[in-house]
């Protein structure tokens, strides 16, 4: 199998409202990345899309729509969708149209805009459910996250506080990130805590709201990083997704097992099998504070019931052993579903070639590992980087 | 009841009924915000250039799809334009008779990459391709920045 690296990323602003159409949201990502990597259109070879359900842009057949601002023009294009976890998982299709010798060079672009869905994308997120067991009792998804998350501060007897601190940890650590939307220095514990209620236990600052924005990354087989002699690589080392049952009530929901086994997979490509000594920071999928959580322990590292001790700790700030969400996450820099693999797959690159800037870990890192997690919330998607 | 029994009436069977109620506001973009505003207010139809390819877009984009450049200039395009192709519709999409059928047509300019699709403003039977056509406006107060605010294309007649 072709050695393949991440040698380019760009992301947009991520704001609730932009003027941009989606397409020209794909093409300053797609720009930036290909400006940061060196290369010009005509040195892709192929062109990967990722983006979520077209019912939030209003436009049926998303993919092929932003097939020209994602530098797909003329060329073999795939749009790929896994709901949430499409923003790890675009790469990992990337990622195969290079293991497998077919390209040298091939963009991801990830795209959401979500401001289109009127009153609120929670709108069409309703038509996921099941059309004859759930929707008649008119679900909304924030219930389902809230009866998760209770039954993981039940099963460990785990504190509020200490699952907000989650929250006010990313949105800190997006102070530092030029595209962050819900950077905040000075957020409290108290300030989540005393946010408006959602569904009980989750409450409005336990979320990361709808955005939109557009990310891309550039990815390249090792022989063409060596010829052009490209310095800032960072090699993909392993790759793992997985589904759950489609039957919300046959999960776990205290142990992502989804995304244990994603991660096992990459984990076992990437040679990793001590994570917690192996892996140096993380950036897991945080649409919620639990999330971030929850994750940790399904990526195994952290033991089950641990990850809330480790955050109250400190273990998982940008200056602690184990960084988590370094880049801000989507709690701190914004939820444009598939558009995050900026702070995903983006700050992996950015972190391992010294290049997050504010953000960068103080101490030195080799090997980071991010996820996403998304379809009807079983889904998980992993991607282990080194330096 | 097997997948070669055919029924025509769904509602035969128990069932629930449901709608995905969306509704969308879109912005027009970079490029469309401009395309349109100039569309409204002045009576122009603009495209964007690209100096690298020599290529000028209509609709105006924010970038060429060929060499990624990012696109900053707009021009007028020709008044004049000609009808590539052309359909009569005699049918709604929901499959209702039209009262009278509608002309359609694809119109290219001159130098201009792309063109637009929009009513031809003739009867069906006088309807062909290669006719010189110009895009007929609604007044200025009646434009609101919407490919409606062109009421279609209407044939350009001599004028002597
Ligand atoms: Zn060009």
């Amino acid at each position: 199998m072709t050695k393949v690296g991440v040698i380019g990323a760009g992301m947009t602003l991520f704001r609730r409202r932009l003027e941009e159409t989606g397409k020209e949201l794909c093409f300053e990502a797609t720009k930036m990345a290909l400006d940061s990597a060196g290369l010009t259109r005509g040195d892709v070879d192929m062109v990967v899309c990722g983006t979520a359900p077209d019912a939030f842009d209003g436009v049926a057949m998303k993919g092929e729509y932003l097939l020209d601002g994602s530098g797909g023009y003329r060329k073999p294009y795939t749009r790929v969708f896994t709901g949430g976890g499409t923003g790890v998982f675009s790469t990992i299709a990337g990622w195969w149209h290079v293991a497998s010798g077919l390209a040298d060079v091939v963009l991801v672009v990830n795209e959401e805009k979500m401001s289109s869905c009127q009153p609120h994308p929670q709108s069409v997120f309703a038509h996921i459910w099941d059309p004859i067991l759930d929707r008649p009792l008119k679900p909304n998804l924030v219930w389902i996250f809230a009866m998760e998350m209770n039954r993981y501060m039940t099963v460990y007897g785990v504190k509020k506080e200490d699952i907000a601190r989650v929250a006010v940890k990313n949105k800190r650590n997006a102070v530092g990130h030029p595209c962050a939307q819900l950077a905040d220095p000075n957020i409290t514990v108290d300030d989540v805590l005393n946010s408006e209620v959602m569904a009980w236990p989750v409450q409005r600052l336990d979320i990361s709201p709808p955005s939109d924005g557009a990310s891309a990354v550039v990815l390249a087989s090792e022989d063409f990083i060596r010829k052009r002699r490209i310095k800032d690589r960072a090699w993909i080392s392993g790759v793992g997704w997985c589904i759950d049952s489609t039957m919300w009530t046959d999960r776990d929901l205290v142990f992502p097992e989804y995304v244990a086994r994603a991660a096992k997979h990459a984990y076992k490509m990437a040679k990793i099998d001590e994570p917690r000594r192996q892996i140096d920071f993380a950036e897991p999928y945080d649409p919620f504070d639990y999330k971030e959580l929850h994750h940790l322990e399904g990526l195994l590292l952290a033991d089950k019931g641990e990850a809330p001790i480790l955050t109250r700790e400190g273990v998982t700030e940008r200056d602690g052993k184990m960084p988590v969400c370094p880049s801000g996450g989507l709690l701190g820099v914004g939820n444009p579903i598939a558009a995050t693999m900026g702070m995903k797959i983006g700050e992996l690159f950015w972190q391992l070639t010294g290049q997050a800037g504010k953000r960068q870990i103080p101490h030195e890192v080799h090997t980071g590992v991010s996820q996403a997690w998304g379809d009807l919330m079983q889904y998980g998607s992993v991607v282990v980087m080194r330096g | 009841m097997t997948f070669l029994d055919r029924t025509t009436d769904a509602r035969k069977f128990r069932h629930w009924p449901g709608n995905v109620e969306a509704d969308y506001i879109y912005t027009s973009g970079v490029a469309g915000e401009r395309f349109f505003v100039a569309l409204r207010d002045e009576g122009r139809m603009l495209a964007s250039r690209c100096t690298a390819c020599h290529l000028d877009y209509l609709p105006p984009r924010m970038f060429c799809e060929d060499c990624f450049a990012e696109l900053t200039e707009y021009l007028d395009v020709p008044k004049t334009g000609r009808v590539a192709a052309i359909t009569a519709a005699h049918i709604d999409r929901t499959g209702a008779q039209l009262s009278h059928p509608q002309v359609w047509a694809f119109v290219t300019f001159e130098g201009i990459r792309g063109g637009l699709v929009h009513r031809l403003l003739t009867p069906p039977d006088q309807a062909r391709a290669g006719t010189a056509v110009r895009a007929k406006l609604k007044p200025r107060d009646a434009r609101t920045g919407t490919i409606a605010d062109i009421e279609g294309f209407e044939p350009v007649r001599s004028r002597f």
